[in-house]
């Protein structure tokens, strides 16, 4: 029994100094040692052995998924007067009192039809679909195809459950904790440069700790357009992953609604050291107030960029919806910051009606790796003439063209709430003009 | 083919006879279904009524109660449902699928009857056979707008007009003060002869042709 005790005791010590030694101690300092490369480069292979193996035994699924994924009908590009001229060409004569007939309802049902079918909105509410199989089957479902290729994926589970998950939730608490205290500590320093300057390496650090602990391999691009002091800096949002991401390489001020419990002690740690922007949940529907307090932040020159997010909710990462106007009506100087996940590592989609915030962490944990792209695009104005919901859109459309992202009108708070009547009753209106306006033409009384 | 291949095929074939729709159609409708009913076993009005594209559409909740109406399952039962299963999902979808590339004149002439029963049942609320003056004038006011251009009465008048012009085309000795009950669905087909639905009124699935592909598990 002692023998037991001692011998778990040993090997958990051992487990310790070698997470401290590999990974906390480069992370510290923002060195590497290269065993992520190498473990990166060992799963590409990995990945794409089986995705050849999968391609040769099963042709016909490969070419009916690509097909799927980008679009299911063909619809009807003309616009309703022409569609519905069309129609009522075939018909033998106009009654009197309104060219109005059956074949009006044609049209209608069959775009309502379509919309069933498939439509913008829904589909950005769900992961995205591979088109080959990257051995995970929370992606696609497990087909039998050969021996070695299961051998491989069993493998691949023990890899991932046994040995990754434990590192990495071992590394997140680590890293969670000492941010934690670190911020505190740094807390009690007075207001000055070295303040600052321990506040942001401190934060740093414990990100990158964190980023190790999900596996996150991060490429920048254009660096030279990193947010300043002084700014906002808005980005696309796909998960709370996102903020770990972003501040791995900068360090920014937080927006957000204080909660209670674990967050609730994380977020008043880190407004110790240096200033976040946190609201009491009554604040947040003052919009006055949020706009007071965000403008109030940024006119103070010495104080970290703002971190928004504008879409209001999390994407799935293959679009951008649509931008709310709030952070744009501050009149300060916007960077734009596209986010762009490789889903052939893992889904880093947050999908909060299915999941909550621990399942969606354990899973991230249990993925492979995490591998995303930043681009860091240049600082845009609102310029002169130009509205806040213009600007936002102009934003919105650099941020998709950047990261190969499809630019969506619809509102992300859709995923929950119902599109609101107005948009009905406008293609009412619309229809009824072409009613009345031909009905005044050809009506006798 | 592996196994799972010819599993799915038996189940869904079926389906496939019944409806016309090819496999990936089937498998893609399925998807969808999965997606608007929340990886549920069957949709209710809520999740139809929950899709943001459908509610620009005058019409949507004639289309909705469509979709739960037994007339459109081709069997001779009358009634609504309150949920529907996949099955029905697409058998109301067969209404508008494409048509084949050999399709012969009767078939045509039996897709374009579908179409039309799906539009008289879809006008036709309380399953009578007919489509009285009540019901019409109800689909023109959700046609145009209830606040907008067009007011109540003009809609109405609308709506009045139209039935005149139908009744005297297909009743042409009425007397002035006799009643006029209704379209039924011969009056309905003969209105809508000319019209010209067969190359526009069906979804234009984006398929890969499947007939030119070869299945098989190549050595590996």
């Amino acid at each position: 029994m002692e023998d037991v005790w001692a011998g778990a005791l040993w090997a958990l010590r051992v487990w310790l100094y070698l997470i401290v030694g590999l990974i906390m101690i480069p992370a510290m300092f923002g060195f590497s040692l290269g065993i992520s490369e190498t473990y990166m480069n060992i799963l590409v292979k990995t990945l794409e052995w089986a995705t050849l193996k999968i391609q040769r035994a099963n042709t016909v699924e490969r070419t009916l998924n690509v097909s799927a994924s980008n679009s299911l009908i063909q619809r009807g590009n003309g616009s309703m007067e022409k569609e519905l001229g069309e129609l009522r060409r075939s018909r033998p004569k106009p009654p009197v009192g309104g060219d109005f007939t059956f074949s009006d309802c044609f049209y209608f049902t069959l775009k309502g039809i379509e919309s069933i079918v498939e439509d913008e909105v829904t589909q950005r509410f769900t992961s995205e679909e591979l088109v080959s199989w990257n051995l995970l089957t929370r992606t696609n479902d497990f087909q039998y195809i050969s021996l070695k290729l299961t051998l491989v994926y069993g493998l691949g589970i023990f890899v991932r459950y046994c040995i990754l998950a434990p590192l990495r939730i071992t590394l997140a608490l680590i890293g969670l904790s000492w941010l934690v205290i670190g911020t505190s500590a740094v807390g009690f320093l007075p207001n000055s440069s070295v303040k600052s300057w321990l506040s942001e390496w401190v934060h740093v650090m414990c990100y990158r700790i964190c980023a190790r602990g999900l596996s996150a391999t991060i490429h920048y691009h254009n660096r030279e357009n990193i947010p300043k002091k002084g700014g906002i800096c808005v980005a696309n949002h796909t998960s709370p992953i996102d903020v770990v991401i972003l501040c791995n390489d900068a360090c920014y001020a937080m927006v957000g609604q204080i909660h209670g419990g674990l967050m609730g002690v994380l977020q008043r740690a880190m407004v110790r050291s240096c200033p976040h922007v946190w609201f009491e949940r009554a604040e947040m529907k003052d919009r006055h107030l949020v706009t007071k307090r965000l403008t109030d932040h940024v006119n103070d020159k010495t104080k970290l960029p703002i971190l928004i997010f504008p879409e209001g909710t999390c994407v799935n990462n293959t679009s951008v919806m649509m931008f709310k106007k709030g952070s744009f009506e501050i009149g300060a100087t916007i960077y734009p910051v596209a986010i762009k996940y490789d889903p052939k590592f893992g889904d880093a989609f947050w999908n909060s009606s299915k999941y909550s915030m621990v399942s969606y962490l354990l899973r991230m944990m249990t993925s492979w790796a995490l591998v995303c792209n930043v681009w860091y695009l240049p600082a845009m104005h609102q310029q002169e003439g130009e509205d806040a919901v213009q600007f936002a859109n102009r934003v919105k459309s650099a941020i998709a063209h950047q990261g190969g992202l499809l630019d969506l009108q619809w509102d992300g708070g859709l995923k929950r709430a119902k599109v609101k009547e107005t948009f009905k009753e406008q293609q009412q209106k619309e229809y009824s003009s072409m009613v009345v306006g031909d009905d005044s033409s050809s009506n006798s009384d | 083919m592996g196994a799972s291949q010819t599993r799915s095929e038996s189940v869904y074939q079926e389906l496939m006879d019944k409806t016309g729709f090819s496999l990936e159609q089937i498998k893609n409708l399925k998807k969808r279904f999965l997606q608007l009913s929340g990886n549920e076993e069957t949709i209710s009005r809520e999740n139809l009524d929950a899709i943001p594209a459908l509610a620009n559409n005058p019409i949507r909740k004639q289309i909705i109660e469509a979709f739960f109406d037994k007339r459109n399952q081709r069997s001779s039962e009358v009634g609504h449902l309150e949920e529907i299963g996949f099955e029905q999902f697409v058998m109301v979808m067969s209404h508008f699928r494409p048509p084949a590339l050999r399709t012969s004149v009767e078939e045509r002439e039996v897709m374009r009857k579908e179409k039309l029963q799906f539009l008289f049942n879809m006008h036709d609320t309380d399953n009578d056979g007919v489509i009285t003056l009540v019901e019409y004038r109800k689909v023109v006011e959700e046609l145009l707008s209830k606040s907008g251009a067009i007011g109540h009465e003009a809609a109405r008048a609308i709506a009045d007009a139209a039935m005149l012009e139908v009744a005297s085309t297909n009743v042409p000795d009425m007397a002035p003060d006799d009643f006029y009950e209704g379209i039924t669905f011969e009056h309905f087909e003969q209105i809508l002869k000319g019209l010209e639905m067969e190359s526009r009124m069906h979804i234009r699935f984006l398929d890969v042709d499947t007939s030119t592909m070869r299945c098989g598990k190549s050595t590996s």
